[in-house]
């Protein structure tokens, strides 16, 4: 029974009920086909421009800092950091996140010692999404910071330099400002290759610009770190240099002034300081920006008598003059309408060697070197020799290229053109009328007690992996005959000036005093203001280092150059005999 | 001579939208389980989006990692419990709630108006309480529903489904405070049309003339028209729609931005854990702008399968339609379709640029409990009435009914041992 079903009659009931319902379906299937021809055509004919128009927006590409390069500098035998890098933190507000501003603020600001009411008006900003609230947090101020999961209070890392060794050779170092760029000094000279190569960050950002790591189109290229740099100073050396420094400038009550020790046979610097200096981890905090001046490399002046040395070095070059050439000098020249006298203890005229010239310092004495090169004329001829002497041979009047930032020129009057060109030459051969800088002149003495070969200066002996050798820049600057009279010459003058510790006969000490009127800027020179200063040189029967020194303004009696530049010089040149091992003859 | 259906259990006479017709073919069967399928997969596709996106989308709003995807969990919860209940109320005693439910909406309404602005939704919408929040739209749209299938279906037995005085004008009101009540003391423009389309649609299922329909259009359009031109930012929200790039980085912000992230999807999307536009980009990437979000990680593949089931939910919907003689249930299932589909077009439509932004959601995917809760509630009635759709013998009814219990027992009378066979066991003699 019941294997086959009954057929049923066919029901049809609200036929036109149903016609509605179907027409009602119909339009609601067209409008999904519509919607998704609408969403083919966004989704794939137009998907190249949206995908464009997202990635505009949301891409964004961030630079990753390279680890900058450390510095490092010789101590004994030993190379030790002088400058190191050190994570410290920056805190900052999004006011637009900040749900309960006054218990933020107060939170915040208990942990960093900030003033709450600074916080507040901060977070009330509406102008911006970032506010910086303090710089330099500590890792422990960071960590109770990321505990208190404050709302709209964000912590950024970044890199500060820290220095192990306090101020010391802070000017020579200079600074890295808040945006990671080196200032002054050897920061700003090897910033490109101090920073290293920022890594690249292209990255799909959230709203608010914090990279989202899920994306496909994220770049990352790892930064590559800054080379490490080593200095040619000597911390040691440097140290007692503006320990020596500071107590001959107070000495001799003077506001300013720059030592330094040059390596005479290779051009390098083992110590370099100016007075005064500052705190290069601090430098913010620094009022008068000459402070980050490295003076002795950006600072020129007049240097005065201790020029005598070069002009006597070139006329011997030159053959005009010997060693033992006497002459009669006159005790004043009319030059230009001008006449050129010497200082009271010197007298009027009478017959002079040129050792007794710079000896005593003799300014027409060495007018009358000049003129020797002239054939007896400050006429072109003599003008344009010691031109030639000046910016060829000792490399004056133009930056030696030192590893510094800021370096200055100097200036060296032109031969061939101006007005009093004969009182301007003359005034060239005792100092006066061209600037050079402290480096300037102790390369080129340098390059006089050498043997004749001008190294060019500089601070760094590695970069990264890149050894630097001593770079000659001239040979033959004089020959080496004139060099051994040159230094002969030069312990005359040491031998017959007052120290207040005499050097011995086993070591070699010469050098020569200069005082330099100071420039007014309203135009001549000023009566009572001179500088002075000091070139020399130590060594056995070789010659190791020159030590040139100058004194601004001193404001004690007596000559600038002997009375207050020349006891930094002793003091010096017997810490090096001392400490720091020059051979003694044999 | 069908002897069988003689023997069924006779419905009562006195419940709304039943007839002589009715008790001829009503018979319980299997429901239309494929409801149940597709609801699950739209939830599932919400809960997934919502999941992958929730960390970023916290993170930017500075709260806790799981918040989007924990709340979501719940609604989907409430929304699976709101839909057990539906299937399992005796639908007959729904109709009954239908004035309580009502009345309920009616004070929610009144209550609204009263309650504190939230300034980021300057509107009157919420009743907030503790953590939640209710929005009493959603409640107006279901109880409308209800009240309006059982009230529709009198009228349409009694003969007056064109008398102006017994049907036409009470619709007109109904039409006019809805509208009035959600569009200017609600501000809520959106839901005001899906209330207005519901109301529309199920009077043009039950036979209102067409020309009278076409009537109340043109006042209800020309009302809105009047709404759109008096408001500031609803007359900003037409020229941003007319022209969304002219100024996307303000009012054209949230129409740009959706743009974008559909048009970056292409055609296979940028996958699942990928896509940026939930990244503070989108407004409400998890609610009103999930679509755009969705395309975006899933592109035209996946949209055109998110369209596709829709479709067949709206074609399940419509087959339910067409097959329920009972007029009331009928009514019930044409206003959950009007709802379900004019959500879908709006919000869709929106995303797209083809209608202008409204805070509509996207129906089962979006976020937003209210809307969840209630939706799938009124599904839930309807797939208790696919038990009850007519079949001719070409198409063989389906089979099953195992649900069936004292509690399901329609007419109230004591069932006969045979009513207790499996459907598919008995005879067909």
């Amino acid at each position: 029974m019941g294997s086959k079903p009954k057929k049923t009659k066919k029901l049809n009931f609200m036929p036109s009920a149903n016609r509605r319902i179907n027409i009602w379906y119909v339009a609601l299937i067209l409008i999904l086909a519509v919607i998704i021809g609408r969403l083919f055509y966004l989704q794939i004919i137009r998907h190249d421009y949206y995908r464009k128009a997202a990635q505009a927006d949301q891409l964004k590409e961030y630079s990753i800092a390279a680890d900058r390069g450390l510095v490092k500098a010789h101590e004994g035998s030993q190379i030790v950091p002088l400058v190191l890098n050190q994570k410290l933190y920056t805190l900052y507000a999004d006011p637009g996140y900040i749900k309960d501003i006054p218990a933020t603020a107060a939170t915040a600001s208990a942990i960093t010692a900030g003033d709450p009411a600074d916080y507040e008006a901060a977070m009330r900003r509406l102008d911006t999404r970032y506010v910086v609230l303090a710089k330099r947090l500590s890792e422990l101020q960071k960590n109770q910071i990321v505990e208190q999961k404050l709302p709209g209070i964000g912590i950024q890392a970044q890199t500060y330099r820290t220095y192990p060794q306090n101020n010391l050779a802070a000017q020579l170092l200079g600074f890295v400002n808040d945006e990671g760029k080196g200032s002054y000094g050897l920061e700003q000279f090897y910033n490109k290759e101090l920073t290293g190569t920022p890594g690249l960050l292209k990255a799909v950002t959230d709203v608010r610009g914090v990279p989202l790591a899920a994306s496909k189109d994220n770049i990352q290229v790892d930064p590559k770190a800054g080379s490490d740099v080593i200095l040619t100073v000597d911390l040691g050396m440097q140290k007692q240099l503006e320990n020596i420094l500071k107590k001959g400038l107070e000495t001799a009550r003077s506001n300013s002034g720059s030592a330094l020790i040059m390596e005479v046979n290779s051009g390098a610097i083992k110590a370099m300081a100016n007075w005064p200096s500052y705190n290069p981890a601090e430098y913010y905090n620094v009022s008068n920006s000459d402070v980050f001046n490295n003076a002795a490399v950006s600072s020129p002046l007049e240097v005065g008598s201790s020029m005598k040395i070069l002009t006597a070095s070139a006329a011997l070059d030159l053959g005009v003059i010997k060693p033992d050439t006497t002459f009669y000098d006159p005790g004043r020249w009319d030059l230009d309408g001008h006449t050129i006298t010497n200082i009271e203890e010197v007298g009027g005229a009478a017959t002079r060697s040129i050792a007794e010239v710079l000896n005593q310092s003799v300014n027409t004495g060495a007018t009358w070197i000049l003129m020797q090169m002239g054939g007896g004329d400050i006429n072109k001829q003599a003008r344009e020799h010691w031109y030639d002497y000046m910016t060829n041979h000792f490399q004056l009047g133009k930056a030696t290229g030192i590893e510094q930032g800021y370096e200055a020129n100097g200036y060296i009057p032109d031969p061939l053109s101006g007005d009093a060109l004969k009182l301007t030459y003359a005034n060239t051969a005792f100092g006066q009328a061209m600037a050079a800088t402290p480096l300037q002149m102790a390369a080129a003495l340098s390059s006089i007690v050498n043997g004749g070969i001008y190294y060019q200066p500089h601070l760094v002996e590695q970069v990264g992996s890149q050894v630097k050798q001593p770079n000659v820049v001239r040979t033959g600057v004089v020959s080496d005959a004139v060099s051994s009279q040159m230094r002969s010459l030069m312990e005359y003058v040491v031998a017959n000036h007052h120290f207040a510790r005499r050097f011995g006969d086993k070591y070699s000490v010469g050098g020569k005093t200069g005082t330099a009127q100071i420039a007014n800027p309203a135009g001549g020179y000023y009566e009572d203001k001179f500088n002075g200063t000091y070139i020399g040189f130590v060594g056995g029967d070789r010659v190791q280092y020159v030590i040139v020194v100058r004194v601004n303004d001193p404001r004690i009696g007596g000559y600038a150059g002997a009375g207050a530049a020349q006891p930094i010089f002793g003091d010096l040149a017997h810490m090096l005999i001392d400490n720091f091992g020059v051979v003694p003859k044999k | 001579m069908n002897i069988r259906s003689r023997r069924r259990p006779q419905l009562a006479f006195n419940q709304p939208g039943t007839s002589a017709l009715d008790s001829q073919y009503l018979r319980r069967h299997k429901a239309d389980h494929s409801l149940l399928i597709l609801t699950a997969l739209l939830m599932v596709i919400g809960l997934v989006v919502v999941y992958s996106i929730s960390p970023g989308l916290a993170a930017s709003q500075g709260i806790s990692q799981n918040h989007f995807i924990v709340k979501q969990l719940i609604d989907v919860s409430l929304g699976v419990i709101a839909f057990i209940v539906a299937t399992q109320l005796p639908i007959e005693k729904v109709f009954k709630l239908a004035k309580p439910l009502a009345a309920i909406a009616i004070i929610g309404s009144l209550v609204v108006m009263f309650t504190p602005i939230n300034e980021a939704y300057p509107a009157h919408r919420w009743i907030r309480f503790g953590g939640f929040s209710f929005q009493v739209v959603e409640l107006i749209k279901f109880a409308l529903i209800i009240w309006l299938a059982g009230w529709l279906a009198k009228r349409y037995r009694a003969g007056k489904v064109n008398d102006f005085k017994a049907t036409l004008r009470p619709l007109l009101l109904i039409v006019l405070a809805a509208g009035f009540v959600i569009a200017k003391l609600q501000s809520d423009f959106g839901s005001a049309a899906v209330v207005v389309m519901i109301i529309g649609l199920m009077a043009y299922a039950v036979g209102v003339p067409l020309r009278r329909i076409a009537i109340v259009a043109a006042v209800v359009i020309a009302l809105a028209g009047l709404a759109i031109a008096s408001t500031p930012y609803r007359r900003d929200r037409i020229t941003t729609f007319l022209n969304p790039e002219a100024n996307c980085q303000l009012s054209g912000y949230h129409a740009c931005q959706a743009l974008t992230a559909i048009g970056s999807g292409g055609v296979f999307g940028q996958g699942l854990g990928f896509g940026t536009a939930s990244f503070g980009y989108v407004p409400e990437p998890s609610n009103d702008s999930i679509f755009a979000v969705i395309a975006e990680k899933f592109g035209f593949i996946g949209t055109t399968i998110i369209l596709v089931i829709y479709g067949l939910y709206i074609s399940r919907l419509k087959k339910i339609i067409a097959r329920s003689t009972n007029w009331a249930y009928r009514l019930i299932v044409v206003g959950v379709l009007a709802w379900f589909s004019t959500q879908m077009i709006i919000n869709i439509g929106a995303m797209v640029g083809l209608l202008p932004l409204k805070g509509i959601t996207l129906p089962l995917i979006s976020q937003g409990g209210t809307s969840l809760v209630f939706l799938t509630a009124a599904l839930g009635l309807v797939f208790q009435i696919s038990r009850y759709t007519s079949y001719n013998v070409k198409e063989p009814e389906p089979t099953g009914g195992s649900f069936e219990t004292k509690n399901n027992n329609l007419g109230g009378r004591r069932l006969g041992r045979a009513y207790h066979t499996a459907v598919t066991a008995r005879p067909r003699t």
